[in-house]
């Protein structure tokens, strides 16, 4: 939010003006400071007489330095007695520290130790001491209102943004709830300009409700005035359905008698037919949580006359128009959908299962959609492994009619199906996969679908049956459209999926909505504003989610690397920090490490040569966008059951959708620039850990960085969003006894030249474009596959090529690569057939063994 | 007169002095008592007390007793201390007799006095039989102390230069020149005419801004004895001038105020001539206070009477002024500013550098200033952060990632520590402190020195002769035997080398 | 013929020393010597800019600070 300032000319000023005054104002009305001037000797007073002069003389000397310190520095003084500029500011010595920040003239509360909130009034930051007694519900509250900016330990900072006072509207929280109960939790009084400011944007926001009512869109509103302002717009007023010039007047609804399952309201609902008790033992202090501020803000609600509404018609096709036009004019609508009064739509036969509890957290964000008893479009933010598939699931056994789920991926298709059945008792058959593999419907009148974003955009070379499954999600209304990991996903994909498919609500679900070219603001208005977004922190110290210790690795380039790093084009500068045998070797003792530990461990590299020369060179499955989906299946399914394979590498297709809890420690050798999101994405990895409440369980999350490249300053970057939710990375310099490490790669200094040398034949000419368009995982089998010939066909520089057609471009030594790959592919393919371990071993596995036999006895005899 | 870099100690300061002087000041109980509680490790104490009252001395052999024998090490150092503060004798190791162990007799004489009372030496002050204005209380006392000593802090502070305004140093009030001058000739502070107030901060003045209060006071009040001491040393060498101020008497003095009590008025009458002449810089120091109606008496502050307090009681100077900034009524509690808060550590550094100080003290805020970006202020607190550029623009000064992180870890609020105590894990984040090291490690990767580059030998033995002789002189500072080439810091001792070796073939 | 130049010897880490070889590569107008992977010779009147475009060099390495205001 803009700050309006002053000039800064006026503060010179008032510095001056507010030094003189204070030395010649000290009034004995006013209370007196410890270090107002008075508790010197005054001197006015009269003199000993038998003082020596000298003595005298002195003392008075003594008396004016300290007037002159006194009001000089003292904060009591002149604070006190100095006169305030126009805005009522004081200045003192430090306050050039602060240049236009120094807020330290607003006064305290005389409880403010009670209070745990400070603002600043130009750009509405607000601090929340975490350790204040009332910490716990001044959370909750922002949350609700503000974008949390820095979670660690003791001090959180939040800011007021347009989109989070939206958010905040949005929930049913009224502008004079937010003022009021800011103004409680503030530690001083609440300032004019936020006052000001959240009056100002939250006028409009809210007010415009678009809601489904028996199938017919209606614009909403609780201020008569703001709907006849509507209805005078030119274009708006020419879409209200015509016969319909009333405006219908009813009344707003409440949560009254709205049970979210798998709540304790829920429970108690349950408790009759259930005999065992649903508390989990750790969980009996979360139920105070319940009554937070925001549920109590609510029932204030209920206690308040009955609001009325009043809503005029439009027809379907116009909504889009109706939305854009509100939007440009300031008044955004609200989505809301009324789906218990929804009639015409058919009942979907789902709830929880009876067993099933959602945490605290879970219901807190579904409490924010269901605030009102309507469902409200929005987006939830979780981390990953926090349980958002559950939390979507929760939400559609509320809503309880037909549901469409949008993955970004097949392999996340498949989950999302499980997870239903596994959460709730939906009959399987009414639940349906859209994929390129599976085209079923439901056969009853409604039910779940779950398809991926590119299934229903992408309209080239769709095959018959996808046009019949399109028309038959077209031709419906869906009560509840799931939106899963809604950042990646650009906007104008959501732009055509909403535009195609019609659901009466939206519900996003993400772990970050940090996107780097800022678009989150399209998120806002084409789903909903944000209604809930966890602290990693937090959810870690209850045990939700892993605690993770995470760190930097500094690996410095040899210098031949380096002098070819500082000559390189971008391109090759990447390629050549990903490289750095220093890495490579820091990577090997790490995954020596943590397989001892008996770890499993993920390698991340963006990278797609290094990728494979890492993965080769250390005898690790790999998969990235040109493996078949069945090898990756394959692969993935020995990572998590074959003891013998317990890393694996993944390029950044694995970056989002892949659940794999048994993985409990990341390592990061390459990756995209400075996203912020991806480093979180990938830490989510292994936040699901199986082993997280083991006593004293910790995951590992690597990032291996080449020293004065730029990769440190993109991995400072990347760090940046964690290092906010409270995540600290050590700095580690220097690996112990790496040198010890059996069969340590590019020991000597010929194996780094041949490595450097072969790193530039290799990649030269862009021989390696490296671009996975399969960013969404597994969404087209083959089409790797398809593009390597279509690429190798062209040959020319201009053409894009994927990674896979590597083995026709480069040496033979690259051949050689490749064909080591498919022998491990195959080995895991024998070794399947055979079953794991034993005498079934395949050679690959076999020699694994040998070698690792060998290395301890190497170690041993060491 | 020079400065060491790191805080200038008293233990330092009394090393240096001859046994003589020791002699001297061990005339005085106070002073015995003093050095005994402040300059003493445990088990040092221990040996002191058991040799207290032996009749004669002891055999070394018998101290080994009170020791564990992994204690050895214990037992050498406490031996040191105690010796090279001239506590104890021992006899020099012989053949015929076993070595033994005593106090030595001023040492012991005093110290038994100091302990027991009685004597004549009024070492422990003469109470002022006047009567004493009841105004001036303890908190009276403490509030002047404070201003007096934040007064010099601030004139130091103020000669940092501040982001765009130029050095605000010592511009107007400020201590007494003579307190500047002390200032200027510790070195704490230099004449600079490019700056507002003329003077800025020197690196020892950032090391004595990061100090804890009593370490600044005696880095202080020991500049100032060897300041006496050079005066009189200047002095004698010209003419007999008046009686200089004797630093022995003047270290005396300190010690016995430290051992006065708070709150008491104190009979200047009773003092020796040294040591009033030395009243009016006390008072410019906030050590002493002197009542305008009476200036017979004099009270010790806050500052003296800790002066030789152990580690943990000295936390109780800062906490005494916040107390008594809370009991003066419709102060804090209109200021706002909560005296608990303040009371313990103020400041929180979390994991993603943000820092955040519960002070409303320009001078801390100043002091954060040094190494912080600061951000925001609120009545009470404030916060900044800790940035690359924060941190290398405070090394650019001459201060060092160890002093920083000494006084975040002096400094930190009691909700750190109470966080530390119940994880087992370090107060500061170890990943924070981590890159505060890493910020000053960037600073030290370059070398650069001026020189000589001595290359193209006509032959081995040449080069061999040549290298070798730079090295003997110490000016070689590079050498490379296979590409006979070597750098020196200097160049003409090398060239008539040459030219004699020349000559000789 | 033996001969002494005057410069400055620079002690530093090998990456720092490829950076001033690689600076050093457009005019050649920085290194008198090149010694060893941690020592070189430069000119004297060279030391100040070489500072200057090594800090700048190193500067990419490094995130810039965030401003604290962050005002939307």
């Amino acid at each position: 939010m803009p700050a309006k300032r002053k000039a800064p000319a006026t503060q010179a000023a008032a510095i001056k003006a507010g030094r003189t005054s204070a030395m010649s104002t000290p009034g004995p009305a006013t209370p007196r400071s410890i270090d107002d001037s008075s508790v010197m000797s005054d001197a006015d007073e009269d003199f000993d007489e038998d003082v020596p002069e000298e003595q005298k003389r002195r003392e008075e000397m003594l008396t004016k330095e300290a007037d002159d310190f006194v009001n000089k520095f003292t904060f009591g003084a002149k604070r006190l007695h100095g006169q305030p500029d126009d805005k009522g500011r004081r200045y003192d010595a430090a306050t050039p520290f602060f240049r236009k920040r120094d807020f330290s003239h607003l006064p305290l509360k005389p409880d403010h130790q009670n209070r745990p909130l400070w603002i600043d009034p130009d750009n509405c930051t607000i601090v929340l001491e975490r350790f204040n007694p009332l910490a716990e519900q001044a959370t909750d509250f922002l949350i609700t209102i503000a974008e949390p900016k820095s979670r660690p330990t003791f001090l959180h900072e939040y800011t007021l943004t347009p989109h989070s006072l939206y958010a905040a509207v949005s929930v049913g929280l009224r502008p004079k709830d937010i003022i009021n109960t800011l103004d409680r939790f503030l530690k001083t009084a609440l300032p004019d300009s936020v006052r000001r400011e959240i009056e100002h944007h939250t006028r409009s926001y809210g007010k415009v409700k678009l809601v489904l009512k028996h199938n017919r869109y209606f614009v909403e509103s609780v201020d008569a005035e703001v709907l006849q302002m509507l209805l005078k717009d030119k274009e708006i007023g020419a879409l209200r359905v015509q016969g319909s010039n009333e405006i219908t007047t009813s009344y707003a609804p409440t949560m009254g008698g709205l049970v979210i399952p798998g709540t304790q309201n829920a429970a108690g609902v349950h408790q009759a037919n259930l005999k065992q008790a649903e508390k989990k033992p750790g969980e009996g202090g979360d139920a105070p949580n319940e009554a937070d501020l925001f549920a109590t803000l609510n029932e204030e609600d209920d206690d308040d006359e009955k609001e009325a509404v009043h809503s005029f018609e439009i027809a379907d096709i116009n909504v889009e128009k109706v939305q854009k036009r509100c939007l440009d004019i300031g008044f955004p609508i609200l989505e809301e959908y009324d789906f218990r009064n929804d009639d015409v739509n058919p009942n979907l036969e789902i709830d929880l299962r009876p067993n099933t509890q959602i945490r605290p957290y879970q219901e807190k964000s579904l409490s924010k959609m269901f605030g009102n008893g309507r469902a409200k479009s929005g987006i939830i933010v979780l981390p990953c492994g926090a349980g958002k598939t559950l939390v979507g699931i929760t939400a559609a056994c509320t809503i309880k009619k037909g549901v469409i789920v949008l993955c970004t991926s097949s392999m996340s298709v498949v989950q999302w199906r499980q997870e239903f059945l596994k959460w709730s008792n939906i009959n399987p058959d009414d639940i349906a996969i859209f994929t390129a593999e599976s085209k079923n419907k439901f056969l009853g009148s409604t039910g779940i679908i779950v398809t991926t974003y590119s299934m229903v955009t992408n309209s080239r070379e769709r095959s018959h049956d996808s046009k019949k499954m399109m028309d038959f999600l077209r031709g419906r209304e869906w009560g509840l459209m799931l939106l899963d990991e809604v950042h990646v996903v650009p906007a104008e994909m959501f732009r055509r999926v909403i535009s195609s498919i019609k659901s009466h609500s939206k519900l996003g679900l993400t772990a970050t909505l940090l996107r780097e070219d800022d678009r989150i603001s399209h998120l806002n208005f084409l789903i909903g504003p944000k209604l809930y977004e966890a602290n990693w922190m937090e959810l870690s110290q209850q045990g939700h989610i892993a605690k993770v210790q995470c760190a930097e690795v500094w690996c410095p380039m040899p210098t031949e690397f380096y002098d070819e790093y500082l000559r390189a084009s971008a391109r090759m500068k990447r390629t050549l920090y990903a490289m750095n045998p220093r890495k490579f070797q820091a990577c090997q003792y790490l995954i020596n490490y943590h397989e001892a530990r008996g770890d499993k461990i993920i390698v991340f590299s963006d990278e797609l040569y290094s990728l494979k020369q890492y993965a080769l060179k250390l005898k690790k499955v790999f998969i990235y966008g040109g493996t078949s989906q069945a090898e990756r299946m394959q692969v993935l399914e020995n990572f998590q059951h074959n003891p013998e394979v317990n890393t694996l590498f993944l390029s950044k297709i694995g970056d989002t959708s892949l659940d794999l809890p048994e993985a409990t420690c990341l390592i990061q050798i390459s990756s995209h620039f400075g996203s912020r999101r991806q480093e979180a994405q990938r830490l989510g990895r292994i936040l699901r850990a199986k082993r997280r409440n083991d006593e004293g369980f910790n995951a590992f999350f690597y990032s291996l960085v080449s020293k004065d490249t730029q990769e440190m300053y993109y991995s400072s970057k990347r760090q940046a969003f964690l290092v906010d939710q409270g995540y600290a990375f050590k700095v580690i310099t220097q690996l112990a006894n790496i040198e010890n490490t059996p069969d340590l790669a590019f020991a000597t200094p010929q194996e780094c030249r041949e490595l450097l040398q072969r790193t530039l034949v290799d990649n030269e000419k862009g021989a390696e474009d490296d671009v996975e368009t399969d960013d969404l995982f597994g969404s087209k089998p083959g089409r790797g596959r398809k593009n390597n010939k279509l690429g190798g066909g062209g040959g020319g520089p201009a053409v894009r090529r994927t990674a896979g057609m590597l083995s026709e471009l480069s040496g033979a030594q690259d051949m050689a690569y490749i064909e080591r790959n498919k022998a491990a592919n195959k080995a895991l393919k024998q070794n399947k057939k055979r079953g794991a371990g034993g005498e079934g071993q395949s050679a690959f596995f076999k020699k694994i063994q040998r070698e690792k036999e060998k290395s301890k006895a190497q170690a041993r005899a060491g | 007169m020079s400065v060491a870099p790191q805080s200038y100690q008293l233990s330092d300061y009394l090393e240096k002095l001859p046994g003589t002087t020791f002699r001297k000041l061990y005339q005085q109980p106070s002073t015995a008592f003093a050095i005994f509680r402040r300059m003493l490790p445990p088990l040092a104490k221990v040996f002191v007390q058991a040799l207290l009252y032996m009749p004669s001395p002891l055999l070394l052999s018998e101290l080994d007793v009170w020791v564990r024998p992994e204690g050895k090490m214990h037992r050498d150092r406490a031996l040191s201390i105690l010796r090279s503060l001239h506590i104890i004798q021992i006899t020099p190791p012989g053949r015929d007799k076993p070595q033994e162990i005593q106090l030595t007799t001023n040492f012991k004489n005093s110290l038994r006095l100091a302990l027991e009372g009685g004597g004549t030496h009024n070492s422990f002050g003469v109470p002022s039989k006047l009567p004493v204005d009841p105004k001036i209380d303890i908190a009276h006392l403490d509030n002047y102390a404070r201003k007096k000593w934040e007064d010099i802090l601030h004139y130091v502070v103020n000669s940092v230069p501040v982001h765009g305004e130029g050095g605000g140093g010592g511009s107007g009030g400020g201590p007494k020149a003579s307190v500047k001058e002390l200032l200027l000739a510790g070195r704490l502070v230099e004449r600079r005419p490019d700056t507002r107030g003329g003077v800025g901060i020197t690196q020892a003045g950032f090391t004595f801004l990061l100090q804890e209060a009593n370490a600044q006071v005696w880095t202080l009040l020991l500049l100032w004895l060897e300041a006496a001491d050079h005066t009189k040393a200047a002095a004698g060498e010209h003419a007999k001038g008046p009686a200089m101020p004797d630093s022995i008497d003047m270290l005396s003095f300190l010690f016995m105020l430290a051992s006065l009590e708070l709150g008491r008025a104190y009979d200047t009458d009773a003092l020796t001539e040294t040591r009033r002449n030395m009243l009016p810089a006390l008072v410019d120091f906030g050590l002493i206070y002197i009542p305008r109606e009476d200036p017979r008496q004099y009270l010790p502050t806050r500052l003296a009477t800790t002066l030789t307090s152990s580690a943990s009681a000295l936390r109780s100077v800062s906490s005494g002024f916040t107390a008594a900034t809370a009991n003066n009524p419709g102060d804090a509690s209109s200021l706002g500013i909560a005296p608990e808060a303040t009371s313990k550590g103020s400041i929180i550094i979390e994991t993603n550098y943000r820092l955040y100080a519960y002070t409303s003290s320009p001078l801390q805020i100043a002091v954060l200033a040094l190494f912080t970006q600061l951000n925001m202020r609120f009545a009470g607190m404030v916060t900044g952060r800790l940035t690359r550029d924060s941190i290398r623009r405070a090394i650019g000064f001459g201060i060092t990632a160890d002093q920083i992180i000494r006084y975040l870890a002096s400094h930190a609020h009691e909700q750190m520590v109470r966080a530390a105590a119940a994880t087992g894990r370090p107060v500061l984040p170890p990943t924070v402190v981590d890159q505060i090291r890493l910020w000053q490690l960037e600073n030290e990767r370059m070398r650069t020195m001026a020189g000589f580059l001595f290359k193209d030998f006509d032959s081995a033995e040449e080069y061999l002769s040549l290298s070798e002789y730079a090295e003997e002189i110490g000016v070689l500072v590079w050498k490379n035997d296979r590409k006979r080439m070597f750098f020196a810091s200097k160049f003409e001792q090398l060239r008539d080398y040459l030219k004699s070796r020349k000559k000789a073939e | 013929m033996v001969r002494a130049i005057r410069g400055v010897l620079i002690e530093c880490e090998p990456a720092i020393k490829s950076i001033i070889v690689h600076l050093d590569s457009a005019n050649n107008d920085i290194i008198i010597e090149d010694l060893d992977e941690t020592h070189l010779v430069v000119k004297e009147n060279m030391v100040q800019v070489l500072k200057q475009k090594l800090d700048d060099r190193l500067k990419e390495t490094y995130r810039p600070e965030e401003p604290l205001e962050d005002s939307e």
